[in-house]
């Protein structure tokens, strides 16, 4: 604890460009502003002008809305009098009760898994470090959430809804459910929560120090 | 050590983080902020890209010739590849939606595992093309490479809502699961790529501290 917080108080953590390594000397940044790399021009950091409250909101918008669209019909399909509605993970049971179990495992990790463990691992994150707690634990988090991010693929999975859409236009009506708006609005909140993360800020946070 | 730039963190012994971004001596196997593992340069970088890059053209091949999907129409099978259901759309007009798919199923994998490869070979012959350039290369494949995934989950979601038995159902081809894998591989494939690597036979400029 005492190592701890003697490194705490030094003035800044060695960093390097993820892209080009080159070591960059980060003072501290003003909100809102943004420290590029000298020799590749990538963004290092990017001081977030609402501190971590902003992505916090966000994330807690998105895990009510996740729930709801796994509660409600996600689409409905009605073809010569007959009907039928689908929800969310049926896209992946569907798979899994026509034999194709990977196929199935891997559709239901990218939409519903990856995305909701990302939701749950970002507040998991937030609200020790917007309420002033440090818990040991909070690095596992943390590298969670850095780490998960290219598994997870609602925003694809709505695009896919949409080509969906037009290939049966000609075939049959394809209604869209409760669900598919919430999942809609999960996704816009789930990238906002995101984009309002800066690694360079959220790490500094678990390590007790502003940015 | 001076095989690295002057000003590198490399240069300086010490290795950067992927999920933190801390710089910590290298002779450290773990980051001491985050607990990630952490390497000067990412471990086999060249061999596990390559690697996972024929794996993706081996599975691109059962990927467009067999069938993604069956629609079974009152007794009737109805085999579509991928590249057949980009024809299909086209000639019914839904001209940008066939252009999504072509780009997203067909270009994008493809000019993935090409940038991919140019890169590798780029860095193994210490190219001496922009480094500006193919970094900004990389980003891109790193970006786009999941958006790909948009066919299987048009299979997943047609399969789940077109089950009226007999009159019309639509069942997974085997080319779905090999694309997925398409798809999955060359995520791994940019992700075991290591841009510093482009950097590395770039001398730094100025470089003020020592």
């Amino acid at each position: 604890m005492t190592a701890d917080a003697a490194q705490t108080r030094a003035a800044t953590t060695p960093v390097a460009c993820l892209e080009c390594d080159l070591l960059v000397d980060l003072g501290p940044l003003a909100p809102g502003q943004r420290a590029q790399c000298p020799r590749c021009g990538t963004t290092i950091a990017a001081s977030p002008k609402q501190g971590l409250h902003r992505p916090l909101a966000f994330a807690l918008a998105a895990a009510v809305l996740l729930m709801l669209a796994n509660v409600y019909p996600f689409l409905a399909f009605k073809a010569s009098g007959l009907e039928r509605v689908m929800t969310l993970t049926e896209s992946a049971s569907a798979l899994y009760d026509d034999g194709s179990r990977v196929l199935a495992a891997l559709v239901l990790t990218f939409i519903v898994i990856a995305p909701a463990v990302l939701t749950a691992s970002v507040i998991a994150l937030l609200v020790p470090l917007v309420t002033g707690r440090r818990y040991p634990w909070l690095r596992h988090i943390g590298r969670l959430v850095f780490v998960i991010g290219p598994w997870s693929m609602a925003e694809v999975f709505l695009i896919g809804v949409l080509v969906s859409f037009i290939k049966i236009a000609k075939m049959a009506t394809m209604l869209l459910g409760p669900s598919f708006w919430a999942f809609f609005a999960f996704t816009v909140c789930l990238t906002a929560a995101l984009a309002a993360l800066d690694r360079h800020y959220v790490w500094n946070a678990i390590e007790g120090r502003d940015a | 050590m001076s095989a690295y730039p002057q000003g590198t963190a490399a240069a300086h012994g010490l290795a950067a983080c992927h999920v933190c971004g801390k710089a910590s001596s290298a002779a450290l196997h773990r980051c001491p902020r985050c607990e990630a593992p952490i390497h000067v340069r990412k471990p086999d970088s060249l061999q596990r890209t390559i690697a996972l890059l024929l794996t993706a053209v081996v599975l691109l091949l059962p990927a467009n010739i067999l069938p993604i999907m069956h629609t079974e129409n009152l007794g009737r099978v109805t085999p579509s590849t991928i590249l057949g259901g980009v024809v299909l759309l086209w000639e019914e007009g839904a001209y940008p939606i066939a252009l999504v798919i072509l780009i997203a199923s067909v270009v994008v994998p493809i000019a993935k595992i090409l940038i991919l490869s140019t890169l590798v070979l780029g860095v193994a012959r210490a190219s001496t093309a922009s480094p500006h350039d193919r970094a900004r290369l990389y980003k891109v494949t790193e970006m786009v490479g999941r958006w790909s995934m948009i066919d299987v989950f048009v299979v997943a979601i047609l399969v789940a809502l077109i089950n009226l038995g007999d009159l019309l159902t639509i069942r997974p081809g085997n080319a779905a699961l090999a694309f997925a894998g398409v798809v999955v591989s060359t995520i791994l494939a940019a992700g075991s790529f290591d841009p510093r690597l482009i950097w590395d036979q770039v001398p730094a400029q100025k470089e003020s501290d020592a």
